[in-house]
């Protein structure tokens, strides 16, 4: 069974509007999503900015009200209030955030902000906390004299680094880590995923990572989803998703990771025009009326697409006749 | 489960002592130390501290000193007694009662008068706002009726109205009638910045992490505020010794044979006063403007305190 099952899960916002305020329009943020992360892996959503992915993650920590679908943990639905209550959901389900200066509460010190879940889900005596604090700053690689510094004195990756160590604190089951590194430069980067990898090899915690970088997610993840515009257009493994791209939005994401290789550049320029303008041509084929993805068809047993019908009718003979094979 | 986390570290329970000592060394002073610090960079704001509180105090145990019933006799002999005289250092007014005492114990009520009322009036408001602005929705709407409810009602006729029916009212009643109206405004100013603060991921954070909601208006935003709550309430302060100074002015605020620095201006309502007998009511007027004076000063120096980027004392560790 999987750790946490995400099911249909929409989150729509209302546009008021008119003379007595009425709802007049919905923004469609989420859409429809679904997936299941399993115990220890690393989960990648992607999708450009406004696709809905910081929306997803804080409907399934329980910031945001799901408008439908349920998020299942531990067999119960926890997009609802009491049965997070009821399960401590957030001892187990933690976040890191995008912003990690706006995540941490400038008023507070060091040691306060890392044991806040501590004191609400652990009642440790003040001895035992201050401990735990500190053994805390030591995995994240931060000495003991941060304790009683306030946030705005330390770098973005330290402040960073002091975000993982409040997410691991009451060693939780699933951090949800919303573009955690995105705001850091390269070097840090590495050395924030790195700490990331080393805690989960350490701990066995599952991550929902979420970014708009292919290549750091590359690094990162087993099994990716690709998201645009509220929906998933793509499911699979990562070699199903980098060796073996089928919609159109994920071959262009693909062609915009940017080519280090000085030899091939020119190449790689041609190859990203190249797929721009089938993804121009295409577009029209690829989502529905109303600019939206079509739904999932599976392609094999571990990547699924969201394939226009006529594609997913001849998929759908193929497999039949064939079995899977692409 | 805590045993991961031990295992993963070389910290024990031996080195908790040495590195609190090494985090103490390093820890950011506190509050109060950068305030201080502030205040001695600052010489107007040192002045105007030790001023205020020195005459807060001198009025407060001066006035227990003086019978007031008996101060407010009216006594023929000093008729417009003139001022700097052995028996009236600042003279007496038409009844002959010395101002001196008259500003002592006018001083003491108006400023306790003042000093409730933004205790609380701001307590009061900056709930309130707190409240609309963390949770919205629904609660902000009905608090926000309230609020428009309370604006618009003509508040000095109120307050008047108030006054007059009441058959018996001392500065208590005063100061809770008048804490009834003037909450509005800290309320207005402390929502918008909750409504800011609360869209900000420190709350959603602390969300996460388990704490309560009733924790997270209060230990995690209403420090974030702290800077607007202190200056707005000393303004309101220097505010509120005008309103009952107003009201008494008007003859509506303290009854009848309280003193208070609004009956002393109330002098200055006689033409003649204001030519003649000047000392009647010059002296609660510069007493006012001092004391006006004082606080604003006090106000900029705590708010360069909580806000790092004004301050003028040099870091102290
Ligand atoms: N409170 C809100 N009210 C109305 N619309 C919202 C609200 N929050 C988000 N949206 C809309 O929902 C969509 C998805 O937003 P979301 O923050 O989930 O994007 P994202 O994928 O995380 O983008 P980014 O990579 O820039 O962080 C956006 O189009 C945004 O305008
Ligand atoms: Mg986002």
């Amino acid at each position: 069974m999987s750790l946490i099952e995400i099911n249909g899960l929409k989150v729509h916002y209302p546009i008021r509007g008119g003379f007595w305020n009425r709802v007049v329009d919905n923004v469609k943020a989420v859409d429809g999503v679904t997936f299941d992360i399993e115990a220890g892996e690393t989960y990648g959503l992607v999708g450009e900015s406004g696709s809905g992915k910081s929306t997803t993650a804080k409907a399934i920590i329980g910031l945001e009200k799901a408008t439908a679908g349920t998020v299942m943990y531990k067999g119960k639905d926890v997009t609802k209030g009491e049965n997070r209550r009821k399960l401590d959901y957030n001892r187990d389900v933690q976040m890191i955030f995008q912003d990690s200066l706006s995540s941490l509460n400038p008023r507070k010190r060091i040691e306060d902000v890392i044991a806040e879940p501590l004191r609400n889900f652990e009642h440790l005596d003040k001895e035992e906390e201050k401990l735990r604090v500190l053994q805390l700053l030591d995995i994240v690689g931060l000495d003991a004299d941060a304790l009683y510094k306030y946030p705005h004195q330390f770098s973005g990756g330290q402040r960073q680094r002091i975000g993982v160590a409040r997410a691991v604190a009451t060693h939780p089951k699933l951090i949800i880590a919303d573009e955690p590194v995105s705001a850091l430069d390269l070097s840090v980067q590495a050395q924030v995923l790195n700490f990331m990898k080393k805690i989960q090899r350490q701990f066995g915690i599952s991550y929902l990572f979420i970014s708009h970088d292919l290549g750091v997610v590359r690094h990162m993840c087993k099994n990716i989803a690709i998201m645009t515009r509220g929906r998933i257009v793509e499911v699979g493994t990562r070699d199903d998703i980098y060796n073996n791209p089928m919609h159109i939005y994920t071959k262009r994401l693909l062609a915009a990771i940017p080519e280090t290789n000085v030899n091939h550049r020119e190449a790689h320029r041609k190859h990203r025009l190249e797929i721009e303008k089938i993804y121009q041509e295409q577009q029209k084929t690829y989502y529905d009326q109303d600019r939206m993805a079509f739904p999932l068809v599976k392609v094999s047993p571990t990547h699924s697409v969201a394939l226009p019908p006529e594609l997913a009718k001849k998929f759908e003979q193929q497999s039949e006749n064939k079995g899977v094979n692409v | 489960m805590k045993r991961d986390i031990e295992d993963a570290t070389t910290i024990s329970k031996a080195d908790l002592a040495k590195l609190t000592k090494e985090a103490n060394e390093e820890a950011t002073p506190s509050r109060l130390k950068i305030m201080w610090g502030e205040f001695k960079a600052d010489k107007p704001a040192l002045v105007s501290l030790f001023l205020l509180v020195f005459f807060i105090l001198f009025v407060i145990i001066a006035s227990e000193f003086i019978d007031v019933p008996k101060m407010m006799e009216t006594n023929i002999m000093g008729y417009y007694n003139k001022p700097f005289t052995p028996d009236y250092w600042l003279g007496a007014d038409a009844g002959g009662r010395s101002i001196v005492k008259e500003l002592i114990v006018g001083s003491r009520n108006s400023i306790s008068i003042a000093i409730g009322l933004t205790i609380i009036s701001s307590t009061f408001g900056i709930c309130w706002g707190l409240i609309s602005g963390y949770y919205g929705g629904l609660v902000d709407l009905a608090m926000q009726r309230v609020y428009d409810f309370m604006m618009i009602i003509p508040m000095l006729m109120t307050i008047i109205v108030i006054v007059t029916i009441i058959p018996h009212y001392n500065a208590i009643t005063l100061t809770l009638i008048l804490s009834i109206f003037y909450w509005m405004g800290t309320s207005r100013l402390i929502r918008s910045r909750t409504l800011a603060e609360s869209q900000k991921d420190y709350v959603a954070a602390s969300k996460t992490s388990g704490t309560s909601n009733f924790k997270i208006i209060f230990r995690e935003i209403m420090p974030n505020i702290s800077s607007l709550i202190i200056v707005d309430t000393t303004l309101s302060f220097a505010e509120n010794i005008g309103v009952e100074t107003g009201l008494s002015f008007l003859g509506f605020g303290l009854p009848m044979g309280t003193p208070s620095l609004g009956t002393l201006i109330a002098n200055a309502n006689d033409p003649e006063n204001i030519t003649q007998y000047w000392w009647t009511w010059l002296p609660a007027a510069i007493e006012i403007i001092i004391l006006c004076l004082s606080i604003s000063y006090i106000g900029q120096v705590m708010r360069r305190t909580t806000n790092a980027a004004q301050r003028r004392g040099q870091d102290q560790k």
